[in-house]
């Protein structure tokens, strides 16, 4: 287990290391000058000739990534193209709405994915079963940038039962922002508890055709008993994978959700940052994405190696 | 010299009869069948588009902007009056052509990879599988940005960000095949009589491995057809005035409340392809992939 | 023959499928002696399996449908309803199956699966379960049983897994052990200790043990009696002695023929040529007749009663086994 846990963070550190070289690398990729690029009309050699030594842009490439690097990881991830503030403060301010989205989505996926899909498989070939199976179908293909525009057409717009788009603090008014949290919550949640719910179904199935179920049933077990306590631990494995992986899904799905719904999450700035080739913001708010993703994932997969004995006892 | 000869005709017949099974399984799953039909008739509608649409994309009709679904226009008209009906549909053609250009890149890198990866093993294999959990590690959706906000707003751009996105999919699942065939019987028996590595994956390795591949092309369809549609809607794939669904959604959000069958129309027109690719998809696993190795994979991420 | 402990009367099982029913066991009838060893044989598919779930209520109804009568203490186990049902399964009638890997479940421990029965059927609790539990873990001779029984199923070794299994089946001291090939998937040499070991604590628990396998050689070795089943039919049922002497049956013939014999070596084995029936499109009259070398007109136009020519000695054929000319 340790050396499992010790190898896991390794290959997480690795992983880490690879998307930094991709998002410093990013603003490489641009063609011309970035910071030309980023300043537009807005040129002025002042303020250029300032970004340019800030961030050492006229250094060579490998001297720039390790510096670069070395700032990062003290927090410091250079300053704004377009407004000269620290990227790291600007990316954090916006941190807790993302998390709060993405977890909001997370627990509608689950409520809505797991129950059914468990349900499902308990009673495949059922009613439930079939009318389950076929809206989940309806619901992996369903945009969810689609799916949030049309909440706001139906729910705000025509039924006016909850606010369009915004944010409020939880602080200040908390049924407001409960009320604004709603709508894209259920946006990306619906989609992602589709899928969650197929994978729960096929997993539990899977679980309840094992030798060791039929057996559980020959010692006298009820088929609830043999539900808890044989088919649901084992399927727990694969589906806290499958959630993992769909946790990827999720964030993108929050970011393109918070567009939508002008929540003032990492997505929305990462968007905004697009619009003004604000390239510095971009950067972190891609390596906090991805460094999230990443967290979550260890995560997921620590908790895999504890549900699984065959992991922990190696 | 027969023997080869019989036995490469074995072979032939095995294989057609397995093409015939899995045909036939796919055609008695009423869903994917479903799916291929949709899936045809966009086809034959994204070809014959400029027949089709009763006006051009860019038919300005300013006295007639915002008019809802009438026998003129049955999806309506939008805010400068172009008729979105036919705006959906000439925009079918560049839906699916990034779904196939991107998911094509996916495949050229990834499924070589995953047979060098899976077939070497070693330290290639470590190498190569941690340069794709690197890709893999961002979300899809953010990354596909990343790379258009650098490269430049553009459909090309749109095609090879969606491309590189996808390929760790394609590598590992290929990887993932390639591992279970690497010492069966029939590899090491060619191995045995001294043929070439190149000639042992290209003859013996990759078509047992293509079942999970071909099931993953349609799943993975779906989804970039879904990415396109996400970059197009944030304005980093189809550039105005060329319609895209995406586009079209986005615009459709400024005239919500006069004129809905902006977002509607465009919206499910994407719904639709998703669907049917996805149908398909799930078809073609239940027949060609029955322990449903695409499964983890392919929903994992957009 | 004293009275017997199940009385199986036309034990029919339909499978329900899209393409229309599969009969997969058809009305099969045997008695169960205390004590006693009825082997239970056929090939894959001949509904040896699915005939013992059958009993036990394991079949998923629908799409599996099942007709007649298991009489087990005066009542009928096909009838009984669900907690009745448990109170039986696992505590008077115990079933062990194939595959030691994957009959146990990866995520628990020996014990706790082990324990299942025990707390379920003798109201033991705690520690007075733990206790039994290590006690069984040593009756099947798993060594150190008190360290062990906390481990993983991963964490033994095939023929020691299938001990556990056994342990299960026997804790409540059943009446009847069904075992479904449990010895199938080890090695030779397990296999015959842990067929020893079987019959040591049928002795001592005086179980009556019903013993599924496709294995003709097990048969002989373990078996007072044996039933053949092919395609869901009983062909023929005899003493093993008898049977083993006279086989009155083609298709037990057949079986018997595919056994390699010690000392024989030059001798090819005969499989049967042909595959068994589909049991959705079954052959009319008998339904050994496609495959079978001595097959008459009669045996295509009529199915075959299942005779009793010699007291004890059931077999489904139109002919008499001296009629018969290989």
């Amino acid at each position: 287990m340790t050396g499992f846990v010790v190898r896991r963070i390794g290959q997480m550190a690795l992983a880490l290391l690879g998307v930094s070289v991709i998002v410093f690398a990013l603003i490489h990729f641009v063609p011309g000058d970035p910071v030309r690029t980023a300043l537009g009309t807005r040129f002025d050699p002042d303020v250029y000739e300032a970004l340019v030594r800030r961030h050492g842009l006229d250094r060579p490439l490998v001297i720039q990534y390790f510096s670069w690097l070395g700032s990062a990881l003290q927090g410091d991830l250079g300053v704004s193209f377009r407004s000269g503030q620290p990227v790291t403060g600007l990316v954090l301010e916006r941190l807790p709405a993302t998390l709060t989205l993405a977890g909001a989505a997370l627990a509608v996926a689950l409520v809505v994915g797991v129950p059914l899909g468990v349900v499902s498989a308990v009673r495949s070939g059922s009613k439930l079963d079939y009318i389950a199976s076929a809206v989940s179908q309806v619901g992996v293909s369903v945009p969810d940038f689609w799916a949030g525009i049309m909440y706001i057409l139906l729910f705000s717009l025509t039924l006016g039962w909850l606010p369009p788009s915004g944010y409020v603090s939880p602080l200040v008014d908390f049924t407001g922002w409960l009320r604004h949290l709603v709508l894209p919550a259920l946006a990306v949640g619906l989609v992602s508890g589709s899928i969650i719910f197929r994978f729960v179904r096929s997993a539990v199935l899977e679980a309840l055709n094992q030798d060791y179920v039929r057996m559980a049933r020959a010692k006298g077990l009820s088929r609830r008993a043999v539900l808890f306590d044989h088919v649901l631990p084992n399927a727990w494995i694969p589906i806290v994978t499958v959630v993992g992986l769909q946790l990827g899904f999720l964030l993108g799905g929050v970011v393109v959700v918070e567009i939508i719904f002008a929540w003032p999450g990492i997505g929305r700035l990462a968007y905004l940052a697009v619009g003004d080739r604000d390239f510095t913001v971009l950067q972190g708010s891609v390596l906090y994405i991805a460094t999230m993703f990443l967290v979550i994932n260890l995560v997921v997969d620590l908790l895999y190696a504890w549900l699984d004995p065959r992991v922990r006892y190696d | 010299m027969t023997e080869p000869a019989a036995e490469t005709t074995v072979g032939v017949v095995a294989h057609r009869s397995r093409l015939r099974t899995t045909a036939e399984t796919v055609l008695r799953n009423r869903l994917a069948v479903f799916g291929l039909v949709i899936l045809v008739l966009l086809v034959l509608v994204a070809l014959a588009a400029p027949l089709i649409a009763p006006y051009t994309i860019n038919e300005v009709d300013v006295a007639n902007r915002l008019q809802g679904p009438s026998s003129q226009h049955w999806f309506g008209t939008d805010e400068l009056g172009r008729d979105v009906f036919s705006r959906v549909i000439i925009a079918s053609r560049v839906s699916l052509q990034v779904g196939f250009v991107s998911v094509g890149i996916a495949l050229g890198l990834g499924v070589p990879v995953g047979l060098i990866a899976g077939y070497y093993g070693g330290r290639i294999d470590s190498i190569l599988m941690r340069l794709m959990d690197i890709l893999f590690s961002i979300p899809a959706i953010v990354l596909a940005i990343a790379i258009l906000a650098a490269l430049g707003p553009d459909i090309v751009n749109a095609m090879i960000a969606i491309g590189v996105v996808y390929t760790p999919i394609f590598a590992r699942i290929t990887r993932g095949s390639v591992l279970t065939l690497r010492d069966a019987v029939f590899v090491q028996a060619a191995r045995s009589i001294g043929a070439s590595d190149l000639r042992i994956i290209g003859n013996h390795v990759f078509p047992n491995v293509i079942a999970p591949i071909i099931v993953q092309t349609s799943l993975s369809l779906a989804f970039a057809i879904l990415a396109e549609a996400a970059l197009s809607f944030l304005g980093l794939g189809v550039q105005p005035p060329n319609p895209a669904w995406g586009r079209m959604l986005s615009e459709g959000r400024a005239f919500f409340q006069q004129a809905p069958w902006m977002a509607i129309f465009p919206g499910l027109a994407i719904f639709a392809t998703v669907f049917a690719f996805n149908a398909l998809g799930d078809g073609l696993r239940d027949a060609l992939d029955p322990q449903q190795r695409s499964i983890i994979e392919s929903r994992g991420r957009s | 023959m004293t009275q017997p402990v199940l009385s199986v009367r036309d034990l029919s099982v339909t499978f329900r499928t899209r393409e229309g029913p599969a009969k997969v066991v058809d009305r099969i009838s045997y008695d169960l002696g205390p004590g006693e060893t009825l082997a239970i044989v056929g090939e894959s598919g001949s509904g040896k399996s699915v005939s013992s779930l059958a009993l036990m209520q394991l079949l998923p109804t629908p799409p599996a449908v099942v007709e007649g009568e298991a009489i087990f203490e005066g009542r009928n186990l096909l009838t009984l309803d669900e907690p009745e049902m448990q109170k039986i399964r696992g505590n008077r009638i115990a079933m062990i199956f194939q595959d030691p890997m994957t009959s146990l479940n990866p995520v628990r421990t020996i014990g706790h699966q082990l324990m299942e029965p025990i707390e379920l059927h003798l109201g033991l609790t705690g520690r007075a379960a733990r206790e039994r539990a290590i006690e069984l873990l040593h009756l099947v001779g798993i060594p150190s049983a008190e360290e062990r029984i906390d481990d993983y199923p991963h964490q033994f070794s095939g023929g020691m897994r299938q001990r556990v299994v056994i342990a299960m089946g026997i804790s409540c001291e059943p009446d009847i052990l069904i075992a479904d090939e449990a010895t199938t998937a080890l090695d030779v040499t397990t296999q015959a200790k842990i067929i020893d070991e079987i019959k040591g604590l049928q002795e001592r628990l005086g179980m009556s043990l019903i013993w599924i396998t496709h294995d003709l050689g097990v048969v002989a070795g373990v078996a007072d009696r044996v039933v053949v089943l092919y395609a869901g039919h009983i062909m023929e049922e005899a003493d093993v002695d008898d049977l083993f002497r006279v086989r009155r049956n083609p298709y037990t013939r057949g079986l018997l023929a595919s056994l390699p014999v010690p000392g024989r070596t030059s001798r090819r084995l005969e499989a049967i040529p042909g595959l068994p029936p589909d049991p959705l499109r079954p052959p009319r009259g008998c339904p050994f007749s496609p495959r079978c070398p001595y097959v008459a007109d009669v045996c295509v136009r009529e199915e075959p009663a299942l005779r009793e020519p010699v007291p004890g000695h059931r077999s489904k054929c139109h002919f008499d086994p001296e009629d018969l000319h290989a």
